[in-house]
């Protein structure tokens, strides 16, 4: 036993504010972070943020800015690359390289419907999602590439 | 408490498919991202908002944390990261200038590493305290309510003696601080009893 182990008081204090911490935590909150395991061990290949113009223009110049109106994001797999745009109501963007297939849009507990992928590699999203999301790429040659979790 | 074996183990079981062993990982963590959200004074909503990223990006990471024991300061980093994002977006939305409030700037490494150390030892508190055998837990839990319970209340409910209300707190306590998790805890100097009265 250290001899700075905690008294009795002190460690009632302790209790209490450990029991006060947990307490005060919605239980909203943590159900959501319970449901997000729903999104585990799907078998898709993760296609990384490698490319932001909102941290591309940095914090100060994001929040300062009035211009940039337009995100631009670019997710890369080993495989392919996935390229968004967001404007206005909502996203476009390109599978790279350019093949057809299908996007879906993954959002918290619930996927959309797909969304076809044309011969050039490009599909639109109207409206916009919700955040946060991710897209979801597949084709007929078994090619699947999730996308990391996007914020708006 | 980076190398607490049930932090390791937790995280390799959610890697697997584990619901269980997730769910305990958010409820121990919960607190940890909740409190940090505050002291960037989010609303409730972008709190709720700010936990869903991170619980979302744990989900991703999992399997891929190169150290499994470092989940708290993951944790507490992501959700400080994520928390920047919310500030500015909404500073942004409603066209506010480049200075960022003084509470938030004031948010830096070393109160994000306060919020960790202290939500693991709540953790190990809470974990420890779930152990006691369920006589010791009524009896220590009508003692912390708010406000609390007297003497004779607590006699009534459980049946036991005034007198010998004292001494099986005592006997409880001491149980609780005997727990192995515990006593790893008083090893860390922060985890101790107010870490600031050391000498």
């Amino acid at each position: 036993m250290p001899d700075d182990a905690w008294d009795d008081e002190q460690l009632m204090a302790a209790l209490q504010e450990a029991m006060r911490a947990r307490e005060v935590v919605p239980a909203s909150f943590i159900q959501t972070g319970k449901n997000a395991y729903a999104w585990h061990n799907i078998d898709a290949e993760l296609a990384q943020l490698t490319y932001d113009s909102a941290s591309d223009l940095g914090l100060a110049a994001a929040v300062r800015s009035e211009t940039a109106s337009i995100r631009a994001l670019t997710f890369t797999s080993p495989h392919l690359s996935i390229e968004v745009e967001v404007t206005g109501d909502s996203l476009v963007g390109q599978v790279i390289p350019v093949r057809a297939g299908a996007i879906e849009v993954q959002a918290k507990e619930v996927a959309t419907g797909t969304i076809p992928v044309d011969e050039v590699g490009c599909f639109a999203v109207s409206p916009k999602p919700a955040s946060p999301f991710r897209l979801r790429y597949r084709s007929a040659d078994g090619t699947d590439v999730v996308t990391g979790w996007i914020t708006l | 408490m980076r190398d607490d074996p049930s932090v390791v183990a937790l995280v390799e079981r959610a890697a697997g498919s584990d619901q269980d062993a997730w769910d305990e990982i958010v409820d121990r963590y919960a607190p940890l991202v909740w409190s940090i959200c505050g002291r960037y004074r989010l609303s409730n909503h972008d709190r709720e908002d700010v936990g869903q990223n991170v619980w979302l990006l744990l989900v991703e990471q999992l399997g891929k944390l190169r150290e499994p024991a470092a989940l708290p300061g993951w944790l507490a980093t992501t959700t400080a990261r994520e928390c920047l994002r919310v500030v500015a977006a909404s500073r942004k939305s409603q066209r506010l200038g480049t200075q960022l409030d003084e509470a938030v700037q004031f948010v830096d490494d070393t109160v994000i590493d306060e919020e960790m150390l202290m939500a693991e030892r709540n953790a190990v508190l809470r974990a420890a305290f779930a152990e006691l055998p369920p006589h010791c837990q009524r009896l220590l839990g009508m003692l912390l309510s708010d406000p609390p319970h007297s003497y004779a209340e607590i006699s009534a409910a459980l049946a036991i003696p005034v007198g010998s209300i004292g001494p099986q707190r005592a006997r409880c306590l001491d149980r609780l601080r005997r727990s192995s998790a515990l006593m790893a805890l008083c090893e860390v100097t922060v985890g101790g009893p107010g870490g600031e009265s050391r000498a």
